[in-house]
């Protein structure tokens, strides 16, 4: 009886949460209809959705218990490697724009064979300051990257065409905000394949207790790297993308700390192992940034991120979408729900 | 031919020997009793075993093959599985899930889990007696069955040699007789076991052989009436040495 009463309880807050996400979803492909077009509603949407992209990217490796500060590196080398070899050698950004991606995933082998035998903390300072070796590289090898003045005028992604209808990619807003849409739900299937399959149970067994891991067969480091490598693939495309929307790289802007921090902050505030928690605090916490407390506060705003991830950790350390799921856990522990 | 054999083997933490010079050998199908006080070099002889730590010298044979040098995971594949003195559980994993773990690295990597893995867990988890606890956090069961899941992962590995360190430390008379009753099982499933038990509440019971260590060094091995009425063996227990000992 009182079983039944708490498997019902379970079953409704699990459809609540669903038809929630359903209705997100359709809220944000009928965005730019539902905001008349507005071109400033739809960059900053565009990009928390980059955020959002970043954040699940940021994640991949976070499901292996690690905790990167460095993320910029993968975002920047990404940024950079597109943008030259777009605008130096005249490629087109559909081909340069996944290189970007392979040059980043090639940084994250060097950050592996230098960071990954570390943890924690450890590995966190050892990132932070990765970060550095590429930025200063980059800053200062001229020749090819034009230093620290950044490059300009990059190539935008082209008009798609589909019979009579036509999508401006980085030339208009709405066209900007539909590829990065797509993209973002391209990096969700990714990291649902990631976390539901045994790839996943080995990064979860990995991060729980990594010496019955090992027990157990899994090869932990392997596991670490690889988790690493796909992580760094996926934030170089991102700053290729980036680099691509705005037509415009600058050392300073794409190796930044936003880069590293901002996506870390929003895996963490939502859910550091769930699937849709990093993404979800990014479309909330971002918008929530830049419509109310930059106007309020235009020199302090980021002071909302600081204040989320304490109140994140005091009281949700498992991230809203973490604790949100915690609900469902209670049907899991009746065996309705697997 | 035995199963497991150890040549010589120390291991030497700062200028503490914790093993010293042990040679020893198990027997396939064989359910051998590791005795002996704390600190004696339980543990450290089964994580020279498993590969977690390197002996200082010395060899590691399995099945004839030298497994010294490998890997943790490289000999599991080989066949050595292990549960530990505190158990190690995947905290926020469904009990069931922890299994499922133990079975799918354990053979060539797929993917997706495939129902069978599901159920052969299952069946784990009923045979150690905690199926009722399947879709639970393993961080929320008792120390004992904690201790039981282990067990239940350890297995789910396939192992031709299973080590348990300090299996049935804390069980009840009752929970002792079960795990009696379970070791032997096993056994029946052709796992050679190798079973650290300090209080000797199951290896008196179940082992073929005992093998008593004292401050790192090997000080009887033989039948378990044997090894009980060495005196080395009674002195270490009752902690009655000399001080120049
Ligand atoms: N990682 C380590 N570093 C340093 N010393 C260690 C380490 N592991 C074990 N030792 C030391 O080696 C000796 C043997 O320890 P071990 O854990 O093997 O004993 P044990 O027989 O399992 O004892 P217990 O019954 O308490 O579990 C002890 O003196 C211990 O302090
Ligand atoms: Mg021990």
């Amino acid at each position: 009886m009182r079983k039944e009463a708490v498997i019902s309880k379970g079953l409704r807050h699990v459809h609540l949460v669903q038809a929630a996400l359903l209705l997100g979803f359709f809220l944000l492909l009928l965005l730019p209809v539902l905001t008349g077009y507005s071109d400033y509603i739809l960059q900053v949407f565009t990009h928390a959705l980059l955020l959002a992209t970043l954040a699940l990217a940021w994640n991949i490796l976070g499901a292996s218990g690690a905790i990167s500060l460095g993320h910029a590196a993968f975002f920047g080398v990404g940024a950079y490697g597109s943008a030259l070899l777009s605008h130096d050698l005249g490629f087109s950004p559909w081909f340069t724009i996944p290189l970007g991606g392979f040059l980043a995933t090639t940084v994250a082998l060097i950050v592996g064979f230098l960071c990954l035998r570390l943890r924690g903390a450890y590995f966190a300072l050892a990132t932070l300051a990765f970060v550095e070796i590429p930025k200063v590289i980059t800053d200062n090898w001229d020749g090819l990257t034009r230093g620290s003045l950044g490059l300009v005028g990059l190539p935008g992604l082209p008009t798609l065409r589909l019979g009579s209808y036509s999508l401006d990619i980085s030339g208009s807003p709405v066209g900007s905000y539909y590829f990065v849409l797509c993209y973002a739900l391209v990096l969700v299937s990714v990291v649902t394949l990631i976390f539901r399959s045994n790839l996943g149970l080995a990064l979860q067994a990995i991060r729980e207790e990594e010496i019955a891991a090992q027990a157990v067969g899994i090869q932990v480091q392997r596991y670490r790297i690889l988790s690493l490598l796909v992580s760094g693939f996926f934030t170089g495309i991102g700053g290729a993308l980036y680099a691509h929307l705005i037509r415009y790289v600058e050392p300073g802007l794409v190796y930044g700390l936003h880069f590293s921090a901002v996506p870390m902050i929003f895996a963490i505030c939502g859910g550091r192992f769930t699937i849709l928690g990093p993404a979800l605090a990014a479309l909330i916490l971002y918008p929530l940034d830049q419509f109310i407390f930059h106007p309020l506060a235009p020199a302090g705003h980021e002071f909302l991120y600081g204040a989320i991830i304490i109140l994140t950790i005091l009281f949700m350390p498992a991230g809203f979408w973490g604790h949100l799921r915690k609900g469902q856990l209670v049907s899991i522990k009746t065996g309705s729900i697997e | 031919m035995s199963l497991l054999k150890l040549e010589a083997l120390s291991k030497k933490f700062g200028d503490h020997w914790a093993l010293r010079d042990i040679e020893f050998s198990i027997n396939p199908g064989e359910i051998v009793g590791l005795v002996g006080p704390n600190g004696a070099g339980k543990t450290t002889m089964f994580n020279l075993i498993t590969g977690r730590h390197k002996p200082s010298s010395g060899r590691v044979l399995f099945a004839d093959k030298d497994i010294t040098h490998c890997k943790p995971h490289e000999i599991r594949r080989l066949g050595i599985s292990r549960t530990f003195q505190s158990s190690r559980p995947f905290a926020k994993m469904s009990t069931l899930k922890n299994v499922v773990a133990g079975r799918i690295f354990s053979t060539d990597f797929d993917l997706f889990t495939r129902p069978s893995d599901i159920e052969t867990a299952a069946q784990l988890l009923e045979l150690v007696g905690i199926a009722h606890k399947a879709k639970l956090p393993a961080g929320e069961l008792t120390l004992s069955e904690q201790r039981r899941l282990d067990l239940a992962r350890a297995l789910a590995t396939q192992p031709r040699l299973l080590l348990l360190d300090e299996v049935a430390a804390g069980f009840s008379p009752v929970a002792v007789k079960q795990a009696v009753e379970l070791v032997l099982r096993v056994r029946e499933r052709g796992v050679t076991l190798f079973i650290i038990d300090h209080f000797l509440t199951l290896s008196l019971r179940v082992s073929d052989r005992l093998l008593a260590l004292d401050r790192g060094e090997k000080v009887a091995e033989g039948s378990p009436q044997e090894v009980m009425r060495n005196r080395e063996v009674i002195r270490a227990y009752l902690g009655m040495r000399r001080k120049d000992e």
